[in-house]
Parts: structure tokens; sequence; C-alpha cells
């Protein structure tokens, strides 16, 4: 009962901070947005009340754990309700339906943008919580509580919270707060200042681009990245223009429609406005049946490179994005967007009432829908606009505009006035005739024909820009930057004669016929762009070498195609084919499969160590299966070598804490005991000094501390004592017996153990200490597992070279499947060692021999102890003296004995490793289980010790993770992972690979995507690129999810061997390019995109980004062949 | 309508953005600690953090609405050498260590002197820190509290918090205190900045209209 109160009083409570944090925010805010965080969050504690005792089967609600079902069963009685639930439901019928229309749907008129999966997959179409969100911005939601509240018996079980009179009155109440707040979807600048979610951002995208198609623009449907950039410096003009007259004529028609739509009736960069009008009617042709009248909408006329564009825009779709509740796809299928090169006849009618229609005939003789204009001249001016957008290359016919001077009329009132339009159009209603309809039929005369088509494009794109010629010449200088200042000057000089002719053609040239003055232009802007394109190539061309130069080496040479059949990569009757009796010969084969169509999954634990070079191509089963022997042989070798030194770190930990206790159960005279047993007199100052820093600095700056504060942190102080005087005591010994070490070193290499001079030594460990010894022991580990019996002979201990088989025999039995066990068993072992070694410690009287212990002799205790048998650890541990003098032989350990510092330095890194291998992938099924999380962290200190100079780096559990999943065996793992760092290792912070790749994505980026240059430039933290940091270091690996992972490692291995070496870098041009649009049109910065894409993480789809990263690099390769 | 509302909101307050570190060992709880804030999450299944993260939260502080864009780091002293693009510009920078591991909190002293040198602020000896002690829902403690308030008054008296990220425990009362800090280091660096050219601060001689006549 009291449980049940105060999970009542939590979810209440819950409301209460959500209602308190919306309340703030609208008053720090003046209004709440409508998808504001703590809107979410409140309507999830709302709905957190409501679920709480709901009787859902006797309501009949068990299918859903939402509560919308519960509004609408309550619709029936409350009003409110009901209002509700009827939008609920009208909005999810709309989203069914947009789904539906958008996938079906291809009309011409409406821009058709495919769906993209991995967008539309992302988004969730409605936000949670619907209901209660609807019903709070409608200011219902406390009005049906209160309903719920009041009827409680009827849907709530006697102890839900709605139903307790208390509780159920302070809910309604509560809520009554939000629901008098505005809420609002407007984007405001508030939304940009704030960081939006990646989620709202690539929702709004979608919404911006595709309000049509509900998709997001396809990176590989839209236009080329490639060419906007060479097109620039082809001719120097913006690239938007350029790149739709690049484009095939169709699918320029297709592609760009979106953004031209959405925001682009205005003037802009790619196109000039030449005519707009609002209210202009048009009864769509291809209108269904509820569109009864003509409806009004924006009319506008473009002039674009490659021609004049009318389009006429339904009102609906002018109005922005407020409404979004409501389905405007439809209104697309009504918008106009007719090519004028597509038309041959305007037919013009022109009534006293109305303002005028016009009816474009199409070169087929198909009649657009009639363009209804409303009075006032509005459809002359448009004409007017036509005729002038046509020139110089086309015309009407007849001319709308008239000489004066041939027509014979009235004579001109001024100069203005010289031109006047034929009659019978002029809006004059002084006219005599105002009365009659009037009909004229225009025919729209192409001068060039169509060989002459490119060189038309051109002509109009220099016209277009004429105007603002000053600002096409900044753009020339500008991007022509590799063309010598001559150059520049003399396209200056060039374009100056040409505006010169142009404005004397425009303003003297009254009297020539305009077709001469046409002419005149015409010449001159062919030579200026003669000239233009001409320093254009050249820059084109030292572009390319640059490219060439700096870029030849990401791609290989030779380009490799796919058919069809590839896409669907290694399948397991593909890999039937190509490997014939177990061998794999055709390896070419392999990589080209994998790297257009992955390996089926299957067959991944097989294919991989080939791809990773585990397994050379060509062997057989029989060569392979000894492989995997003899790598299972060396891998637990390796294994049993660092295992024995986890144990003595292992050990070293317990005793350092154990020894806190002990000190803490004896008190301050345990510490003075303990320091009256240090025999030998303290050392010179410096000599400690000098030593400290070399080698325990950690402890000594912490032990400073400690002597500062010793009277009042005394606990803590005695954590830390113990090794600062250890290290006092090795430094005696390490200074005074130096030479003599020496002289044993050399001893030990040859082979001989001078046991007897170890005799005399307290810390035996002590001659290990320099760099040359440190070898030794590496030396003597590696020959040793290889050449057990032998190298263990070298050793004349008898007792020693028993124990170890034994031990290693224990530790690996053959069999496989128990070896896991037996591993446990065997750190469990020792785990239990030291949990006796804690008592005995605490028994109280043994503070003499933890301080000897301490001394250092307790690492060889631990050697020797992990060399015997494991059930008498805890006799051997009783005291610390028969352990000493039992490891006074260095050899006794497998492998030799440790340094001081190696113990260190894999200590470090086993705490390291832990600490990762704990958090690595828990939600991840596979690392659920604790056996699994062994086997990465044995996999994962295997590595280290084998490579102790690299040492653990964070990440590399994320990068042995997805191998062990796939094999689920730890040595081929381990072999694998070995080859993967090969090249992996680079990237981690002492490798130099990582600002490599920072510089190749800059060079790519600003050959591929100039616009995405530009805006990294403008933030100038850019060029460090450290979004893509973790894409590199881990090969995306936390950028997807696993099967995603596997997927791309496979391609990218493959990728080695047949197109680039660096295919990483195309996939994150790839990831990039699928997200441009949004972070172009949001103008991210650095911090923007890092967090654009850390929220998008394991959100990509990993197939089109591929797929666009194949075709990137086709796109380089190509770009460098084509000379 | 909202938008005038806005815009006049904006004329009358501008909106502050604090930049905020949080540093420490690996595992000492940065994610965890900064997802409490500002989530109001816990997970044990966070992972390392590889390279930087950053969330963002609104507050108000002293009647002022801030932002505060909290930058998560990679714990291991290796990715440091990253840190420079992430360091710089920040406001504030939260030290945290683990209570119960004292190498955490040993290592405090390299995580703030490495911020120093790679951030370089204005005034080091001023660069506001806070210091979090976290993990406090779990025994045995290693590091207590005395021993922690020690190393922040040898260190400019450092505000210390012993949080717990798993409990929320004594988080949004830190990083009320980090916001505040860092938004009076904005205000003091942002008055320097408006009133005097750099150059002034090092040498006292010059006087400010010289130092600005040189600047035309």
């Amino acid at each position: 009962m009291a449980h049940e109160k105060d999970f009542k009083e939590k979810l209440i409570a819950a409301v209460k901070k959500e209602v308190k944090q919306v309340m703030e925010e609208s008053v720090t805010r003046k209004f709440v947005h409508e998808e504001s965080g703590s809107v979410t969050s409140l309507c999830g504690a709302v709905e957190a009340c409501l679920s709480q005792g709901l009787r859902r089967r006797a309501l009949g609600l068990f299918k859903t754990s939402s509560t919308t079902a519960l509004l609408h069963k309550i619709a029936k009685h409350s009003p409110e309700a009901a209002r509700i639930s009827k939008r609920v439901q009208e909005l999810e019928n709309v989203d069914n339906g947009n789904r539906r229309s958008s996938s079906s749907s291809d009309s011409l008129t409406k821009p058709q943008l495919k769906k993209h999966a991995s967008l539309s997959s992302v988004i969730a179409p409605l936000p949670k919580y619907l209901w209660i969100r609807l019903a709070l911005f409608e200011k219902q939601l406390a009005k049906i509580i209160d309903y719920l509240v009041s009827n409680a018996n009827r849907y709530y079980e006697k102890d839900a919270l709605v139903a307790d009179p208390d509780y159920g009155t302070i809910l309604s109440s509560l809520l009554v707060g939000p629901c008098a707040l505005d809420y609002t979807r407007m984007r405001s600048l508030d939304n940009f200042c704030t960081d939006p979610p990646a989620d709202e951002l690539v929702q709004r995208h979608r919404i911006s681009s595709a309000g049509v198609g509900g998709g997001s623009t396809p990176p590989s449907n839209r236009r080329h990245p490639m060419q906007p950039n060479f097109r620039r410096s082809l001719n120097a003009s913006s690239e938007d223009t350029l790149s739709s007259s690049c484009c095939s004529r169709s699918s320029a028609h297709q592609l760009g429609i979106a953004r031209d739509y959405v925001e682009s009736l205005h003037q802009n960069s790619r196109a000039t406005l030449l005519f707009g009008k609002n209210n202009v009617t048009v009864m769509p042709s291809n209108a269904s049946s509820n569109v009864q009248e003509p409806m009004p909408g924006y009319l506008s006329l473009h002039q674009t490179a490659h021609g004049l564009t009318i389009k006429w825009t339904p009102n609906q779709l002018m109005n922005g994005f407020v409404d979004e509740t409501q389905d405007k796809s439809v209104y697309w299928d009504y918008a106009l967007h007719v090519r004028l090169d597509e038309i041959v006849y305007v037919h013009c009618h022109q009534e006293s009432d109305t303002g005028g229609t016009v009816i474009l005939v199409g070169q087929d003789g198909v009649q657009r829908p009639p363009i209804h204009f409303p009075k006032g001249g509005h459809m002359l001016a448009f004409l007017s606009c036509i005729e002038t957008g046509l020139l110089p290359r086309g015309r009407l016919d007849p001319p709308l505009w008239s000489q004066r001077s041939s027509g014979g009329g009235a004579v001109g009132k001024n100069n203005n006035k010289r031109r006047r339009p034929l009659p019978a159009l002029a809006p004059d209603t002084t006219d005599t005739n105002t009365e009659t309809t009037r009909d004229y039929v225009f025919r729209i005369i192409d001068n060039s024909d169509h060989t002459d088509m490119p060189k038309r494009t051109e002509l109009m794109d220099t016209r277009a820009h004429l105007g603002g010629s000053l600002k096409t010449r900044v753009q020339l200088a500008s991007t022509s930057t590799s063309s010598d200042s001559s150059c520049k000057s003399f396209s200056i000089e060039q374009q100056h004669s040409a505006s010169a002719t142009a404005d004397e053609v425009c303003s003297g040239g009254v009297g020539t016929p305009p077709v001469a003055c046409i002419r005149a232009v015409c010449d001159s802007m062919k030579r200026q762009i003669i000239s233009r394109a001409f320093y254009g190539w050249l820059a084109y061309c030292r572009h390319l070498s640059t490219v060439r130069t700096h870029l030849s080496g990401l791609v290989n040479a030779n380009i490799v195609l796919s058919d069809e059949r590839d896409e669907q990569g290694i399948t397991e009757e593909r890999w039937s084919e190509v490997c014939v009796d177990g061998v794999v010969s055709d390896y070419a084969e392999v990589y080209r499969l994998t790297y257009f169509g992955g390996i089926a999954h299957s067959l991944r634990k097989e294919i991989w160590p080939y791809l990773l070079g585990h397994y050379k191509f060509g062997t057989t089963q029989q060569q392979r299966n000894e492989l995997a022997e003899e790598t299972k042989q060396a891998y637990e070798n390796t294994m049993s070598e660092w295992l024995a030194v986890e144990a003595i770190v292992r050990q070293r930990d317990k005793e350092n804490q154990a020894q806190a206790h002990a000190k803490l159960s004896t008190g301050s005279a345990a510490s003075t005991s303990v320091n009256d047993n240090t025999t030998p007199p303290p050392p010179p100052h410096s000599q400690q000094e000098h030593h400290l820093s070399n080698e325990v600095f950690e402890d000594e700056l912490l032990s400073d501390d400690e002597h500062e504060s010793m009277d009042e942190e005394e606990e803590a102080c005695l954590t830390e004592a113990q090794p600062v005087k250890k290290t006092r005591r090795n430094t005696i010994k390490y200074e005074s017996g130096d030479d003599e070490n020496e002289d044993e070193n050399e001893a030990t290499v040859a082979g001989v153990t001078p046991i007897g001079k170890y005799d005399h030594d307290d810390d035996g460990e002590e001659a290990q200490r320099s760099p040359d010894n440190r070898e030794f022991c590496c030396s003597n580990i590696e020959h040793e597992p290889v050449n057990n019996g032998e190298s263990i002979c070298d050793y004349d201990n008898d007792l020693v070279n028993d124990t170890v088989e034994q031990n290693q025999e224990q530790i690996f039995p053959p069999d496989d499947t128990c070896y896991t066990e037996e591993m446990k068993d065997f750190i469990h072992n020792v785990i239990v060692t030291n949990a006796s070694v804690d008592m005995s410690n605490l028994g109280g009287d043994e503070s003499r021999n933890v301080g000897r212990a301490s001394g250092g002799g307790n690492l060889d205790a631990v050697t020797e102890e992990n060399n015997s048998s494991l059930d008498t650890c805890i006799e051997t541990h009783g005291l610390a003296s028969p352990a000493r003098s039992a490891c006074a032989s260095p050899a006794s350990s497998n492998g030799g004995v440790y340094t001081q510092e190696l113990l260190e330095t894999f200590g470090l890194n086993l705490h390291r490793i832990e600490k990762d291998v704990q958090r690595c992938d828990r939600n991840y099924w596979y690392f659920t289980e604790k056996e699994n999380l062994d086997k990465l962290r044995n996999v994962m200190c295997t590595y280290v010790w084998e490579h102790l100079d690299i040492g653990y780096m964070q990440g590399m559990c994320d990068l042995v993770a997805p191998l062990l999943v796939i094999f689920n065996e730890e040595s081929v793992t381990y072999a694998c992972f070995c080859h993967l760092m090969e090249r992996m290792v680079e990237n981690f912070p002492n490798g130099q690979q990582m600002d490599c790749h920072f510089a190749n994505m800059r060079s790519l980026i600003q050959i591929l995507d100039a616009e995405m240059y530009e805006l990294m430039h403008q933030h100038g933290d850019y060029t460090h690129f450290y979004f893509c940091y973790r894409w590199f270091l881990l090969d995306f690996k936390r950028e997807l999810v696993y099967a995603d992972v596997n997927a791309t490692w496979e391609v990218i291995w493959a990728a080695q061997q047949v197109a680039s070496q660096h295919f990483v870098l195309f996939i994150a041009l790839a990831l990039l390019e699928t997200y441009r649009d949004i972070i172009l049109s949001n103008g991210m910065d650095f911090t923007d995109i890092i967090k654009f894409f850390n929220e998008m993480a394991e959100r990509h789809d990993s197939k089109s980004v591929l797929r666009l990263a194949r075709e990137l690099v086709l796109q380089l390769q190509l770009l460098i062949e084509n000379k | 309508m909202h938008a005038i509302t806005y815009l006049r909101n904006m004329a009358s307050r501008k909106k502050t953005l604090l930049k905020v570190i949080i540093l420490g060992d690996s595992s000492v709880g940065k994610t965890s600690l900064m997802n409490q804030y500002v989530n109001r999450k816990f997970t044990n299944q966070y992972k390392a953090t590889i390279g930087a993260d950053f969330l963002t939260k609104e507050l108000t502080v002293d009647d002022r609405t801030v932002t505060m864009q909290i930058w998560d780091t990679a714990g291991q002293e290796r990715f440091q050498s990253l840190g420079v693009a992430f360091y710089r510009g920040a406001d504030c920078c939260v030290l945290v260590f683990d209570v119960t591991a004292p190498n955490t909190f040993k290592s405090l002293d390299s995580w703030r002197d490495e911020f120093l040198i790679q951030a370089s602020p204005r005034e080091p000896e001023n660069f506001p820190f806070v210091l979090l002690g976290n993990k406090v829902d779990l025994e045995p403690r290693a590091i207590s509290s005395k021993r922690a308030q020690q190393w922040c008054q040898s260190k400019n008296n450092i505000p210390y918090f012993e949080t717990s990220a798993k409990e929320g425990l004594n988080v949004e009362q830190a990083f009320m205190a980090i916001a505040k800090n860092a938004l009076a280091q904005q205000n003091s660096t942002v008055d320097l900045y408006n009133e005097f050219p750099d150059q002034i601060k090092l040498t006292n001689t010059q006087k400010p209209s010289g130092g600005s006549g040189c600047c035309q």
C-alpha cells in the first residue's frame, strides 16, 4: 500500500516538475514551442499518470500500451475528448495517406524526389503522445482529465492515481496552467539559437525540401556533386545555373525544382525573376473533381541559363509551412512549371471585365491550363516580360511592341512612349473596342537551331549576368586564381567592352535595326565567352592537375566496374563458385564482390580472415586448420604470460588495499614499527629524488601531499604511505647494486641463472630494472612458449620447471570448451587467495610481515605463488619471508621475472581495459553475457601485452567487438584484430594518420562539394574536421548499428584492393553529402556538425551511404583518369 | 506576433552561450553527469567517449537565460591532444574525479594544468574551475571530502561538489554553480574585450589612448 502511494506520489511529482518546466519556459521565452522537449516530457508524465491503474482489460484496451484508445473511448461522453479524438484520427489518416501518395504519384509537374529510406525511417512520422499533445495545444487537456477523474470508477482501478480523490484532482488542476499557454510551431529565430536536435533538423529538411514527396533529396539522385566546382571554374558564374545547364535537360528539369518551389520563387542566384504576380488564377487541368473553380496562386517568370520558365504555385503552397497538419501534397499536383522553349503559341484572350487569359500551347499541340490575370494590365506586363526574356535569339511573332515610327499611329508624346504595344492589347480603356473580347495569338520563334543550343545557353547566361557584371567579374577573378593577373585584366577589359556595347545598343542604337543590335551584342559576348571559357578551361586544367597530384594517391588508378549481379555481394551460391574444394584462388573476385555488395552474414566468419589477411588466398582447408591451430597455440601461450602478470598486478592491488586496512586496524603504531624495520639508512636526498622522478613519481607526488597533511588526513595517508617506503628501499638497492646488476644481466642473457647472487638480494627483481633487462624479459617471454622444454632446461630449477608445466596444463587443457571455465577458475582462485591475504593481514599481529612484503618481496612471492599449484597459495602467503626466499631465483616465473616498470605499465593498461570492456556495447545482445565480455577482455589484454609500447587506447575495444561477435572465438579474433590494427593504429593519438585524413577530407570536399567547402571556410574551426574523428578512429563503428558496421567494414577492407586504400574518406564524404542540404541550409558550424552527427549516430542508412561512397570513388577515379 | 515578441526579447537581452568543458580520468562519470543534468537520465550503458560530444541546456541564472554548452571529452589522457579545438573559448572547466578511485583524484592536477596550457585563458589564475567528486553513492570511499576541499583551497578556492550522477545527487546544484562561475567569467572577459585592446593588460606603462591610437 505504502509502495503504491509512493509510486503515485512520484508520478504526480513528475507532472509537477514538468508543468513547472513548461511554465518557466513560457515565462522566459514568452511562448512555448510545440516541439519543445519540455512539452514532450510533460506529455510523457501525463501519459504515465493516465496509464497507471487503467482498466485495460475491462475496457478492451489491452492491445495498445498508449492511452489513445482511452481517448477514443471517452469521446462518446465528453465533447472535448471527441474533438481531440477526431483530430487524432485525422492526423493519423493524413499521415498514412501522405506516405502512400508520396510513393505512388509520379506527376511531372510535381517535383519528384525519391523517397530516402534512411531519412524516412529515422523520423517518427507523428510525435509521441499525440493526443495529449493535441489536447494540450487545444487547451482541452485539463477538461478531459477532469472528465476522467470524475468518471474514474468507469475506467480505472480503485487504487489508480486518477481514481484517487486527491491525486486525481491535483492532476487535472496541475494541467490547467499549461492548458492556458499558447503553443507555437513557428520556426522562430529562437529555434535556431537553441541547437535544434538532429531529428528536428532532418524533419525540417524533409518538410522544406520535400514537403512534396516526403523524402529527402537522395544524394545520388541529386546533381553531380563534382560538377559545380569545375563548371564554376569553367565560366565563373553562379554554380547553380551551371549545374542545371550541364545536367541533361530532363534531369535538370526534375532536379532542383523542389528547392525552386519552396524557396526560390523569388530572385535568386540561379534564376532571374522577370515577372511575379500573385492572385493569378488557374484552373488546374489535372485537378480532381473537388477543385471546381480556378485557384489563385503566384505566377512567376524566371530566366535561367536554359531558358525561360513560367511557374504558377497555388497560394496554399505559398503560405509557408505553418499549418503542417493540412495535407498539401495535392496542391503540388496543381502547380505549373512550364518551360517556354516547349511552348509554340501563346493565346491571349483579353476580356474587359476580367483581366485576361493566357493559354500556352506546346509543341505537341497540347494546351496548358489557362492562366487568368486580374485586371490592371498584368497580362500585358507578363507578355512583355516574355518578349524581353526571349531576346536576343527568340522573339514573339508578331512582336508585341510595334515600332511607333513604322506603326503610323499617333505620334508619341515622349521618348518612353516611343514604342507601344499592339493597340488591341493596350490596357488603354479609351480604346474604342473595349467592349469586345479580343484574342491574339503569338508564336514564339526561336532563331537558334538546335545545334546552336549550347551557345545560346551560354549567351543567355552571360546576358543574365551582364546587368551585374561587376559581381561577375569579381567572381571571375576569384575563381580563376590560378591564372595570372594579366589574364584577369584582359577578361575584365573584354567585359567592359561588352557591356559598353550593350549600353550602346540599349541607349543609342535606336535607329539601327534590332537584329543588328543583337548581332553586335552577340559578337562581343561571343568574344567574351570564348576568352572566359579559355581562362576557365585553363584554371580547370590547373585545378585538375592539383587534384591529380594531391588526391591520386587516394584512389586506385584502375577502375573496377560492377555488374548488376555484383550488388548482391558474396552469397552462399557465389561463394561456392569461388571457393573450389576449400581453396579460394580468385581473390580479385572476392574483393570485387565484397566491395560492391558485401558478404552474406553466414559467410563472414569464413571470409573475414581472408579480407583481413589472416588467411592467405589459395590455401587449402588443411593449411588453414594448421594456421588456426598455430594461432590458437600462440594465443594461449601469450595469454598465459599476461595472466601471470595479471595475477601479480591483482595481488599488488589487493595488498595495497589490505595494507591500508591493516594499518588502519593497528593504528599509527604500525607505521612506526614498519619504519623501524627498514634497516638501511635513509638514502641521500638527491638520489631519492632522481629515482622517484623516474619511476614512481605519481606516488611521490602524492606522498608530498600526504606528508604535509599527515596529521589531519591520516586515513588517506596510510593508503599511500606504503609505496613510498617501498620506493625508498628500492632506491637503495638500485643505487648500491648498480654494477653488480649489470654483471647479473649479462649472466642472465647468457642463459646462466646466477641464483647465488640473488640470494643475498632482498629485491630480486631490482636487477631487471634497466631497459636492457626489460628486453631480455620480453625476449625470454617470446621464446619460451614456443620452445617450452628447452628454455626451461636453462633454469636449473626442477621445481620451477614442474610447476610451470603444471600450471600451463592447468590453465590450458587441450579441450577448448572447458578452457574458458578453467580460466575463470584460475582467476577466481587468485582472487580467493587474495582474500586470504586480507584475512591474515587483518589479523593485527602481522604488521611486520606486511611491512616486509611491501618491501618488494611480495612481487616475487606472487610470481612464485602463481607457479606453484594454486591451492597452496594460502600457506605461501601467510608469511612473507618463505616467499621471498623461494623466489630468489629470477627465472622462477614463467618466462622470467617482471620488472617493476613492466608490472606498472601492464597494470595500468589492465585497469583501463577493464573499465572499457565493462562498458563496451552492453546494450548489444552479445555483450550482455559476462562470458563474452571476458573474451573481449582477453583479446584486448593479449594485444596490449604483445604491444605494450602501443598500450591500450580507448576505442580499441570498439574495434575488437565486431570481430569477436562474428568469430566468437578468441584466437582468430585476436589474429584478425592484429591485422586490423596495422592500419588502425596510425589513427590513434600517437600516429599521424588522423591529421592526414583531415587534410584529405579538406581537399576532397574542396573538390567535390564547393558549397560545403565554402561554408566550412566561413567557420575557421572547420579545418580541423573533428567531427570525423570518431568516424576514422573506429571505422564508423560507433556511427552505425552492428549489422551495418559489419557491412561497412568488409567494404572498407575489400576497397583497399579494389578501389581505394582510403575508402573511409569516401564514406565520410558520403555521410557529409547525405546531410549536406541540412548542414548548408542551417549554416552549421563546427560544433553544430559534431552535435548533429553524434545525435545521428547509429541512424544512418549504411546501404545508401556506401553506395554513395563508391560513386564518389568512381567520380574521383574518372576525374583523375580524364586528362 | 510571436516573432515580434521574440525580437523584442532579443533586443532587450542578448542570448548568452556558456561553454563548459568536463575533464577527468576515464570512467569517473563525465558523460553520466552531463546526461543526468541535461536529460535527467542515468544508465550504466554509456560507452567510453571517443572524440567529443556536447549537450546544451537552457537555464536561468540571475534572471538571465543562458544556454550552457557542456562538452564531454574522452578520459584517457592520450586523447588530450585533441582538446585544443574543444577547450578554446571555454567559460568554465569542470574537473571530475571518482571518490572511490584515488588515482582519478591524483590526476586532477595534470588535467587542470593541461587545460590551462591548451585553452590558454586570459587570466589563468582566475579562470573558473569547479571540482566534482562523483560516485558518492558507491562504497568504499577513497578520497574524503576534506582532502578534496584542501586541494580546492590550494587552487584558489575552487568550488567543490560531491555528486552522484546515478542518483542525481547534487548534480543540479553543481551545474548551477558552474553556470554562475562561467557567466561571471564571461562577463569579466567581455568587459575586458569591449573596453580595452589586448596589449594594455600586458604593459601597464602604456596609456590606453596610446594603445588605441596605434590601432588606427
